[in-house]
């Protein structure tokens, strides 16, 4: 499985701080945002950085995920 | 001692932090600090509190970068910062930056390039609660 994450904003605008996706081989972090964006797109709006496994993503969205991998799809942070 | 880079939900020290930089190194001759506060107003309305949303395991690591990052490119001798979480109080302290370093200067600066980096790059978010209802903060500089 995929763990997926939100956080704040966003968060609020899914309604769920997690969500499960199925593991696929050759499952990208942009496949995950395509299935998901449809059905949040309010929260999907703010996005504006994603992170692998706690990384922020700098790559096209197009890598494989590892099974168990964890995406969260995050908007502006604001903290300070 | 704690540790230099911390989340939190229970307030902080300033004389203790500034303590255990000062406890770092002798050859200190400047600390700049940072401490970011609750405000109780915000654009125009009355704030009551403010709750702090993270992705803990990026927002730590990210913090122990900055820190690192601070480190090497001002040359300090060293740095903590402390950001709380949960809910704070109107007036309460939110954050906690010190630098150190051999002259007053490369502080200054890597106090403020590490609030500002912070607020760019550390995945912590922030909502107002007001008497009327709450609302997450658009990021402005």
């Amino acid at each position: 499985m995929i763990k997926v994450l939100f956080f704040g904003p966003v968060a609020d605008r899914v309604g769920l701080r997690q969500i499960e996706v199925p593991f696929r081989d050759g499952l990208c972090w942009q496949d995950v945002r395509d299935v998901l964006q449809p059905q949040y797109p309010e929260a999907f709006a703010l996005v504006s950085v994603t992170a692998v496994n706690g990384e922020r993503v700098r790559d096209d969205g197009h890598t494989p995920l590892a099974d168990g991998a964890e995406i969260v799809f995050m908007s502006r942070v604001s903290g300070g | 001692m704690s540790d230099a880079v911390r989340l939190q939900l229970e307030d902080f020290s300033q004389d203790e932090e500034v303590r255990a930089l000062r406890a770092s190194s002798q050859r200190m001759g400047g600390i700049a600090i940072f401490l970011g506060c609750a405000r109780d107003f915000s654009e125009g309305r009355d704030v009551c509190e403010i709750g702090f949303d993270a992705y803990r395991p990026m927002a730590l690591a990210e913090l122990e970068r900055l820190r690192a990052e601070a480190i090497e490119r001002f040359s300090l001798l060293d740095a903590r910062i402390v950001h709380r979480l949960g809910t704070v109080r109107a007036g309460d302290n939110i954050v906690f930056i010190a630098a150190g370093a051999e002259h007053r200067a490369p502080a200054l600066e890597a106090c403020r390039w590490m609030i500002d980096e912070l607020k760019e790059r550390v995945p912590i978010w922030k909502k107002e609660i007001t008497p009327t209802g709450e609302s997450w903060v658009t990021p402005h500089p």
